[in-house]
């Protein structure tokens, strides 16, 4: 009950700092501005396209192009909610007023995991409806109640907090803000290029990858055309470990001395 | 026996039994061993890496000692639950975040305690801050920053108060208030530890002296003992007299 007021604590700082409404800010822009390109610009060459072009066409993947880059502004609001303590020394009148630091990093997972959950899941929704509407001309639309649709929007959603998530635990583990921020691309974008490396002995580093996840539960075609992305399964497997390998390594330094 | 359900605390004393920390080979506090009661302003002397702000973060919580303990209310302080309400502390003003504003500050550490939110306003006119309470905190100088950390410490009107420098930064209309503020708290029961080099406000505020070098106890007594033992005319000299005469006692306590 007492992780209550601490959570109370958190939101009010959270809300109370301009780098929250800058992040989230651009997150919209980019989430839903390049969504709406190249959903826009699919629907204007459509008719053009080979029949190779148009296969690999998903109508709910397509929308979430923009979320790409949304995602490095939930990884940098992650980031910045446990870095700045520290960058700004504000983490020892922090412990000062909330002492057990267990308690302290989990209301600070809480608050931005919620917050990114809320937000992730309105530009996920948003950016899929945007889309759809650029498509509708060309009668590429899907809807919500279609198979697999809802579950991939909400996914995309969903994916936007894990990314967040990762940046908390991130951020507290590395205490610096540009040190944070530079590991949280390092893990979402440079891992790519390294699994692709190592694809001559393995698969497997591919279906580790989190951005390999994210296109997998962001899409309504099945995965299985491309056996070197994770299935379904995996990739929700994925998010989960990024999430608990992050938030314990975040958990673990909170408790050592600042 | 209780008063509105919590217990009536009966110890409102810091204390410290053979707190030690080592950083490495360097040994900051060593044995320290000291109580501090309530109803007096109780100052803090020693010269720079003497021990005294790791001495007060390991009261509250943010060092963790090599050995021994450091109690307030007879208690370790990670294991308060809501800490602000019995003890308030400034160890350092820049502690804050340079986007927020004043007044947001207070509110989320009022939040964290669960504190009412009249104490807000409260100590932000006990302190002078109301008319800067929208300000971010960037724009603060540092003497606003000190009103504030003395705003954050009176929050939950806790009955221990530990204070690391704070005329630190302060114009002299502040340094004149906090003078004013130290033996008030004292006087309403509460128990004031407060650090600092400026010896003519420690001569003024404290009623009783703890003097620590090369992180040993090295004098306690009340203020005006201390200067009598010294056999010097004022605290300045007093002090300068005891922390040079440190080093050498130290030179001769290695041999052990």
């Amino acid at each position: 009950m007492a992780l209550r007021a601490v959570v109370h604590a958190e939101w009010i700082k959270l809300r109370s700092v301009r780098s929250t409404y800058l992040t989230m800010a651009c997150a919209a822009v980019l989430g839903l501005g390049l969504g709406a390109l190249d959903t826009a610009s699919v629907a204007h060459h459509w008719a053009g396209m080979t029949a190779q072009g148009r296969a690999g066409f998903d109508p709910v993947g397509d929308s979430f192009t923009g979320l790409v880059f949304a995602q490095l502004a939930f990884g940098v609001l992650g980031v910045l909610a446990a870095s700045t303590e520290y960058g700004t020394g504000m983490i020892r009148t922090t412990l000062g007023a909330v002492p057990r630091r267990g308690a302290l990093f989990a209301a600070k997972a809480v608050v931005v995991g919620a917050l990114s959950l809320l937000l992730g899941e309105v530009f996920a929704f948003g950016a899929f409806l945007l889309g759809q509407f650029m498509l509708a001309g060309s009668h590429l639309n899907v809807s919500l109640t279609d198979p697999q649709v809802l579950r991939a929007v909400s996914s995309a959603g969903l994916y936007l907090s894990v990314v967040a998530l990762v940046g908390c635990g991130v951020g507290a583990l590395i205490r610096h803000t540009a040190g944070g921020v530079a590991a949280v691309f390092a893990v979402i974008f440079m891992s790519w290029p390294v699994a692709r490396a190592m694809e001559t002995w393995s698969y497997l580093p591919d279906r580790l990858v989190l951005s390999n996840a994210a296109d997998v539960i962001g899409q309504v075609h099945a995965a299985s055309v491309k056996p070197r992305l994770p299935t379904l399964g995996w990739a929700y497997l994925d998010l989960l470990l990024y999430c608990v390998l992050a938030l314990a390594l975040g958990a673990w330094r909170t408790t050592r001395d600042p | 026996m209780t008063a509105g359900g919590r217990p009536v605390r009966v110890l409102l004393v810091i204390e410290t039994r053979a707190l030690t920390k080592r950083y490495g080979t360097r040994v900051a506090v060593d044995r320290l061993s000291v109580l501090v009661r309530p109803g007096r302003v109780t100052g803090f002397l020693g010269p720079n890496g003497a021990g005294k702000s790791t001495t007060m973060r390991m009261l509250l919580g943010l060092d963790t000692p090599s050995s021994g303990s450091a109690l307030v209310n007879g208690r370790d302080y990670r294991a308060l639950q809501f800490p602000l309400r019995e003890v308030g502390a400034l160890l350092d003003a820049r502690a804050v975040h340079p986007g927020m504003a004043a007044r947001r500050h207070l509110e989320w550490l009022a939040a964290s305690n669960r504190l009412p939110r009249r104490r807000v306003a409260e100590v932000l006119s006990q302190c002078g801050l109301e008319d800067v309470a929208g300000i971010r905190l960037r724009h603060f100088s540092l003497g606003m920053r000190q009103r504030l950390g003395v705003a954050v410490a009176l929050l939950g009107d806790p009955p221990i108060l530990i204070f690391d420098e704070p005329g630190n930064g302060l114009d002299p209309e502040g340094v004149a208030w906090v003078r004013r503020l130290l033996p008030a708290l004292a006087s309403e029961g509460r128990t004031v530890l407060v650090s600092s080099h400026l010896m003519t406000e420690m001569a003024m505020t404290a009623d009783h002296l703890l003097v620590i070098g090369q992180g040993q106890l090295l004098a306690e007594a009340t203020t005006a003992e201390f200067i009598a033992a010294s056999g010097e005319p004022n605290l300045e000299a007093a002090y300068l007299k005891m922390t040079q005469d440190a080093g050498q006692y130290r030179a001769s306590d290695m041999e052990q």
